[in-house]
């Protein structure tokens, strides 16, 4: 085991895949924000879509989620991959061949054809899973093909090594393969609340499996290859390591508190996730710790994506905590508090992690174009846009709490809410802009070959 | 020490790996077998399942993202209960494949949507949400219609008659079904509390019923009034009262025309709590009382009274010979719309002594119907001086209160 990433002599990227993938998230990114845009308009005006079936609110809804997760995370984490896997092992991935197969089946079997499908009106009704089944199979084949094409490097020698890093990869490629199935699949045959039960597993294993494990990887990447220093504690590292594959996955049935599943998972799901945020106390800590002395804004913004999104994983996690406890979640559950808890979470963790695991991945590639000045601004908007979406919906949740508990009709509510999602609709500038500045900025400017 | 290492890591994954099934067997299997187990002794027997299109509506329910605005689940909670009616048990989500449960709320809950509202109100407001609630955030759903929203097309009906399966089987098994469950569920306190507390089973402030006891309105607020009304009526009724808004086009029957009909308060009240049964107009339970009657007042306003007109004896006579003869099987004797055969409709019939109509309205409902209602077109039955003698006499029976 290892407390700093192995300086391995020039390994094998597989550059162009790297890039490939890169690009891939951008666009999806844009498109999957483009979604959640069109349907923040829709609640504010919700003739907009016209007669057509196409682009209704929940359609766009569930691409929107799905985009976000597939589209933007697996390609980001994709491209994040083909470059770490050599630097981690020392060893080329499993195959460039398959590796184009895994690029071709990720964006043209499941997520343009799934958006397509979604839109045309087939899809499943259950969060996280929004895809149809035949898109779900080819989910799954491709999971299959990244632990062929990921995995085996770190098993064919230097086992003794395996850094943090390499550790939430393994774990995070392994258990979403497991996870998926049972989210997708299990419900569709287990009816009402059993199937609710595998469904809230889901819920927290699509964002604790899949989602942290591999922004954690990149985090834990990123940190010590841009600062040149290694990671605080490696005992942490693997502490939070194994606690959070622990803990993760027995958060599910807080999602379904106060429901007709047995009182005892609600109280056990309640307990672990309160005890989840202590993993991610330790998780965190000893990545602030690994960033001592780079400042509250490091200039690289790779390391600021990073270090910010490090701070918005404590900040929503201790939310998460504090929001599954029965008196907190008896008010905020269904209102929109929850949905700034899942954009802190995806948005302000997650894509800001990604984000720094692609600037940082770009700037290692001799003929990518990179802007710093272009990617700085981008930074800047989407902090900003973040702060702006979580705080309004967050205030939101708490008015449309608030409206619940009163006797008032419930349409009072929806028109309470209003004035907040016109907010939400407003973050749109920031945070599309954000993305295309990071965007132009990765897309743009000079390469290193050019610079010198 | 290779040799060691590659043994520690192989406990590590298979221990990662028993993390996982934990995590399934605990959060996932477990409360599935308590959750069958429960549904085994609570369950009425022979709850009726989805007919083919209730399945198709169905689908069309969770492919169009309903669930992802209107949750289907009341929780153990007192505000659920209160708002929505009573707890969600594990036997009414038993054809549920998948769950509809729902994470967000912007709608109501629809566990209990079944019989709340009318048909056409609910066609109305699936084609054109706004006509009928102003200030709705809901998508218009008019592509499952042919341009109108009361020819809706398959689809639209499979989603109707699977929005009326909502709560359906719990309410058919009441009470037997629900002394049933309570005796055999092995409940927490919460869960007597909560799931068969006293409340209603369906809460639902919209609900129309044909009886129930209202409370009295005091004296309305006309400016509060106009808000009130313009938030929650005009949208059917008319900006002016008229009947005319621009949900009226679906419904029927027609949404009333303010202008020719007047009530006394206490039928405004009993219409406002309890709604219209068998009419888009559903109960207003939810608004306060102090709301109620300032819109009770703004409606009575509406009606401008006209100086009465001095009816001959004789033409009153005629029309008492033939209400007495063709009128009172249903609107009663004494014109209070209690006659025998008043409960067999779903409309209630007029009661004149709290409704008068302007003549010229009660002169044409003789001769051309209500569309929508029991009351049929006389036209042919009942010569001309008739007509109009009965639509004289029938507002005789007025007695303002």
């Amino acid at each position: 085991m290892t407390d700093s990433l192995p300086s391995a002599s020039s390994p094998e990227v597989e550059t162009t895949l790297v890039y490939a993938h890169g690009l891939a998230a951008l666009v999806t990114l844009l498109i999957s924000v483009c979604f959640g845009f069109f349907a923040a308009v829709e609640l504010l005006a919700p003739q907009i879509a016209g007669t057509s079936p196409w682009f209704t609110w929940g359609r766009l809804r569930y691409d929107h989620t799905q985009g976000i997760m597939l589209g933007w995370l697996g390609n980001a984490f994709f491209a994040f991959l083909y470059h770490a896997i050599p630097v981690l092992t020392g060893r080329r991935v499993t195959s460039p061949k398959l590796g184009q197969w895994i690029f071709g089946i990720w964006n043209f079997a499941i997520v343009l054809p799934g958006w397509i499908l979604v839109l045309a009106g087939y899809s499943q009704p259950l969060e996280w899973a929004e895809f149809p089944l035949v898109i779900d199979a080819f989910v799954v084949l491709a999971l299959v093909l990244a632990i062929i094409q990921f995995l085996p490097p770190f098993f064919s020698s230097h086992l003794e090594d395996l850094y943090v890093s390499s550790w939430y990869i393994i774990g995070g490629l392994v258990f979403t393969l497991l996870a998926y199935p049972m989210g997708n699949f299990v419900p569709e045959l287990v009816p009402g609340a059993r199937g609710a039960a595998f469904s809230g597993l889901w819920i927290h294993d699509a964002v604790g499996l899949f989602v942290t494990p591999l922004a954690l990887a990149i985090t834990y990447f990123v940190i010590p290859a841009a600062t040149r220093k290694p990671i605080y504690s490696h005992f942490l590292s693997m502490l939070g390591f194994w606690l959070l594959f622990f803990l993760y996955p027995l958060n599910g049935t807080h999602h379904y508190v106060f429901s007709v599943i047995p009182m005892s998972a609600q109280i056990g799901a309640i307990i672990a996730s309160t005890l989840l945020g202590v993993d991610v106390i330790i998780v965190v800590a000893n990545l602030f710790l690994s960033l001592r002395g780079t400042g509250w804004f490091p200039r690289d913004p790779a390391l600021r994506f990073v270090g910010t999104g490090t701070m918005f994983y404590l900040i929503v996690s201790i939310q998460g905590s504090v929001q599954a406890q029965m008196s907190v979640n008896q008010s905020v559950h269904f209102t929109d508090w929850v949905v700034g808890h899942s954009h802190m979470a995806m948005l302000g963790f997650a894509s800001f992690a990604a984000l720094g695991g692609i600037v940082h991945v770009w700037q290692r590639i001799p003929w990518a174009r990179y802007n710093h000045d272009l990617i700085d601004l981008g930074y800047w908007a989407l902090l900003l846009g973040v702060i702006m979406m979580v705080g309004d919906l967050t205030i939101a949740g708490l008015v449309e709490a608030g409206q619940w508990k009163s006797a008032a009709p419930w349409i009072e509510s929806v028109r309470a809410a209003k004035p907040y999602w016109i907010v939400r609709m407003l973050t749109f500038v920031p945070i599309g802009g954000g993305f295309l500045f990071v965007m132009a900025g990765l897309f743009a400017g000079n390469t290193r070959e050019e610079a010198g | 020490m290779n040799r060691v290492l590659r043994m520690s890591y192989l406990v590590a994954g298979l221990g990662g790996v028993g993390f996982f099934v934990m995590s399934i067997l605990l959060l996932g299997v477990w409360p599935g077998r308590a959750l069958d187990n429960q549904v085994g002794r609570t369950q009425p027997a022979h709850p009726p399942a989805l007919t083919a299109s209730e399945q198709r509506g169905r689908a069309i329910y969770g492919r169009d993202g309903c669930a992802y605005c209107h949750t289907q689940q009341i929780r153990y909670l007192e505000n659920d209960v209160k708002r929505f009616g009573k707890a969600t048990l594990a036997w009414e989500t038993i054809f549920d494949y998948p769950q509809l449960w729902g994470t967000r709320r912007i709608g109501p809950d629809l566990s209990r949507e079944a019989g709340v509202r009318s048909r056409d109100w609910q066609f109305s407001h699936l084609y054109a949400p706004q006509t009928l609630v102003a200030d709705s955030v809901m998508p218009a759903f008019s592509w499952m219609f042919d341009g109108a929203p009361n020819q809706p097309r398959q689809e639209a009906r499979d989603l109707l008659d699977y929005l009326d399966t909502l709560g359906r089987d719990r309410s058919l098994a009441a009470p037997e079904g629900e002394t049933h469950a309570r005796d055999n569920c092995d409940c927490s306190n919460d869960d007597l509390r909560f799931a068969f507390g006293p409340g209603p089973l369906n809460a639902s402030p919209a609900m129309a019923r044909r009886s129930g006891i209202v409370p009295a309105l005091s004296h309305g607020d006309a400016a509060r009034g106009l808000v009130v009304y313009k938030q929650n009526c005009a949208s059917c009724h008319g900006a002016k009262g008229e009947g005319d808004g621009k949900g009226a086009v679906g419904l029927d029957p027609k949404p009333i025309n303010f202008t020719e009909q007047e009530y006394s308060t206490n039928r405004l009240a009993f219409a406002l709590w309890n709604g219209v049964a068998g009419t888009a107009m559903p109960a207003w339970r939810d608004l306060d009382l102090a709301d109620l009657a300032s819109v009770a007042e703004v409606v009575r306003a509406i009606h401008s009274p006209q100086p009465e007109p001095v009816i001959p004896q004789e033409i009153l006579e005629l029309g008492a010979q033939v209400y007495s003869q063709r009128c009172t099987q249903c609107h009663g004797k004494d014109g209070a719309g209690d006659g025998p055969a008043a409960g067999q409709f779903p409309i209630a019939p007029t009661n004149f002594r709290t409704q008068r109509p302007a003549a010229a309205a009660s002169l044409r409902a003789l001769r051309n119907g209500i569309e929508g209602t029991p009351m049929a077109s006389w036209t042919p039955e009942l010569s001309e001086a008739e007509l109009s003698a009965v639509a004289y006499y029938v507002r005789t029976f007025w007695s303002g209160q």
